[in-house]
């Protein structure tokens, strides 16, 4: 099975949200969404981005969290609070640079996106990516990421994958072509 | 984008000489305490050794084990740095007058699994309620802390830590109660696990991060343990106690392997849940004393102490956070931290802008 990864063109957004009422439909999400569509600058433009985990090669939520409750996955996935363990003090959710984990302060309980594992384990694309309409979130390879690379054909640098413009190593990719080559986008 | 990975050296704190320095390893001295512990308590609970029940000796022998693992597993577990923390400042804060309540709904009533869903709760309280008092029943019968002695007059003597506790009648109810505790405990823990594994077999959720050795393996077990240990009451009733020493062999086998596989799956939990408890007194401790203010918006979202105690631990893990824009990121509220995310991706300073973030939830 060829590795995938979850890459996001992030203005490539259209604010649709098929992304949030996707995550809530995965096996083991109990019908919330784990992730998030912020408006970038809301009072002048429409322009929206998601933002959702990036799944970090040295995972700040799960270095924080004094159970042990949040595991890393074979595949580099960070996986979600483990029910029985989750004692609720809420350190990941302070420690995530991006604050993505969420916590359900009834169930004593924290949720966060776990790249939809039951289906990327198997090599099935994340809920997000499989409905989004805009190819702001998509599953490949890391070829097909290097590809993408020399079509965007940035001589100036700005290839914004991961370092040094995130806080750490992730395992998701993030570009904005667009953005960094000065083009207007066109919708 | 500026993130810098910083070490973040610990001073070394200096040594003092301690009972601690008398063994090789904190395992060694909580294994030797331990054990001592549960050899005087035998020690008074049969009289001096003179009413040990033999038959349960292997149960000895596997509590031995467990706690062998137990310590392994929690020992290295209390090293790690956010864990010390919250054990540490959590166990200052246990006699506070907010740790019973706490207690008894996050230990003895669940209240918080019931919001997770009514059956997941019924089949919480079965198996655990059902195990707990099956432990409560065997352990002292094991280390004779109890044990129970007959005279002519129909009356059973209940002997606790060695003293006389109480006189029942041999056909009264609360000897019915006794007889049968195990047997009561062995249906509630049978029924539980059914629940879990309908659950686990018919719905999707339960389902999708399944592994058979973490998650079906402790309900297989546990499924083991009640039912041979009901068999041996069906052999007593019904057959005379045909095979009845083989399954008792066999019931045994099945709790030792329990015990032992105890501290490393699911089961884990168990000893360790109380941590909740911790957890929450450290939360509403130093809520009550000073909150932090978002350094965007102002808002109130965490205690300061937390929030430097996380900061700190990460910093153990040569993570570091600190900004260009002056602050360190678990100094702003979880809002204000996403759409200073945003701004860094766009160059738009999303967090400056005064608008309320939109509404994330898919469901309204
Ligand atoms: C100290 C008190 C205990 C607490 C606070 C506790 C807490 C929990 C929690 C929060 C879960 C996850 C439930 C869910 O979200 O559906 C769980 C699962 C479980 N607990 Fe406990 N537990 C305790 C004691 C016990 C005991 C004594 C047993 C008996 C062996 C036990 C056996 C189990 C089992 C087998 C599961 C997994 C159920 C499944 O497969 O879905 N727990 N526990
Ligand atoms: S982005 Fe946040 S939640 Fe996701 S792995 Fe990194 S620290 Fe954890
Ligand atoms: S809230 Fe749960 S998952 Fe998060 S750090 Fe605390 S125990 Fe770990």
């Amino acid at each position: 099975m060829v590795k995938k990864r979850l890459y996001l063109e992030l203005e490539n957004c259209i604010g649709c949200r098929s992304c949030l009422a996707a995550c809530t439909q995965c096996g083991g999400h109990e019908q919330r969404n784990r992730n998030y569509v912020y408006d970038v600058n809301p009072l002048v433009n429409r322009q929206t981005m998601p933002l959702m985990c990036l799944h970090c090669v040295n995972p700040a939520c799960a270095r924080s969290c004094p159970a042990q409750a949040i595991q890393i996955h074979e595949t580099g996935a960070v996986l979600s609070a483990l029910v029985e363990k989750c004692i609720g003090c809420q350190n990941c959710t302070i420690a995530c640079p991006y604050g993505i984990p969420k916590f359900d302060t009834e169930q004593n309980l924290m949720y966060k996106c776990d790249l939809c594992i039951d289906r990327t384990k198997d090599g099935i694309p994340p809920m997000c990516a499989s409905v989004c309409p805009s190819n702001t979130l998509q599953w490949l390879t890391d070829e097909e990421i290097e590809a993408k690379q020399k079509q965007f054909n940035l001589d100036n640098g700005k290839w914004v994958t991961s370092m040094p413009y995130l806080e750490g190593e992730t395992n998701v990719r993030v570009n904005l072509p667009g953005i960094l080559q000065g083009v207007t986008k066109l919708f | 984008m500026q993130a810098t990975n910083k070490m973040q050296m610990n001073s070394a704190s200096t040594k003092k000489s301690t009972i601690n320095d008398a063994f090789a390893s904190k395992f060694a001295k909580s294994m030797f305490l331990t054990v001592l512990g549960i050899a005087v308590l035998m020690f008074i609970g049969t009289r001096m050794f003179t009413h040990i029940d033999l038959n349960l000796y292997g149960y000895m022998v596997g509590t031995i084990v467990f706690l062998g693992g137990f310590f392994y597993r929690f020992i290295a577990w209390g090293e790690r740095p956010p864990t010390k923390i919250i054990l540490k400042k959590g166990l200052k804060l246990v006699f506070s007058k907010r740790t019973a309540k706490t207690a008894v709904s996050h230990l003895a009533i669940y209240d918080f699994i019931k919001k997770r869903g009514f059956y997941r709760w019924m089949q919480h309280v079965l198996i655990g309620w059902g195990c707990i008092l099956a432990c409560l029943v065997t352990f002292p019968l094991v280390f004779s802390w109890m044990y129970f002695t007959m005279d002519d007059n129909g009356y059973y003597t209940v002997v606790v830590m060695g003293m006389d506790l109480l006189e029942i009648k041999a056909d009264g109810i609360i000897a019915w109660f006794s007889y049968n505790a195990l047997n009561i405990s062995a249906i509630m823990v049978i029924a539980g696990v059914c629940m879990a594994l309908y659950r686990r077999a018919k719905n999707m959720q339960a389902r999708a991060e399944q592994k058979f050795i973490y998650d079906l393996m402790p309900l297989y077990l546990l499924l083991f343990i009640s039912i041979t240990g009901l068999l041996l009451t069906i052999q007593n009733v019904f057959l005379h106690g045909w095979m009845q020493p083989q399954m008792s062999l066999i019931h045994q086998f099945s709790v030792i392997l329990t015990l032992i596989y105890l501290p490393f799956g699911k089961l884990a939990h168990i000893p360790f849940r109380p941590m909740s408890v911790l957890a929450r007194n450290y939360r509403e401790h130093y809520g009550e004393q000073n909150m932090k203010a978002c350094k965007v918006c102002g808002d109130h979202f965490v205690s300061v102490e937390q929030s430097n105690d996380v900061i700190h631990v990460l910093g153990v893990n040569h993570i570091e956070f600190n900004m260009e824009d002056g602050f360190n990121l678990a100094e702003l509220c979880l809002p204000c931290r996403r759409k200073y995310r945003i701004s860094r991706f766009s160059g738009v300073p999303t967090h400056q802008v005064k608008v309320k973030e939109a509404n994330q939830n898919a469901r309204g």
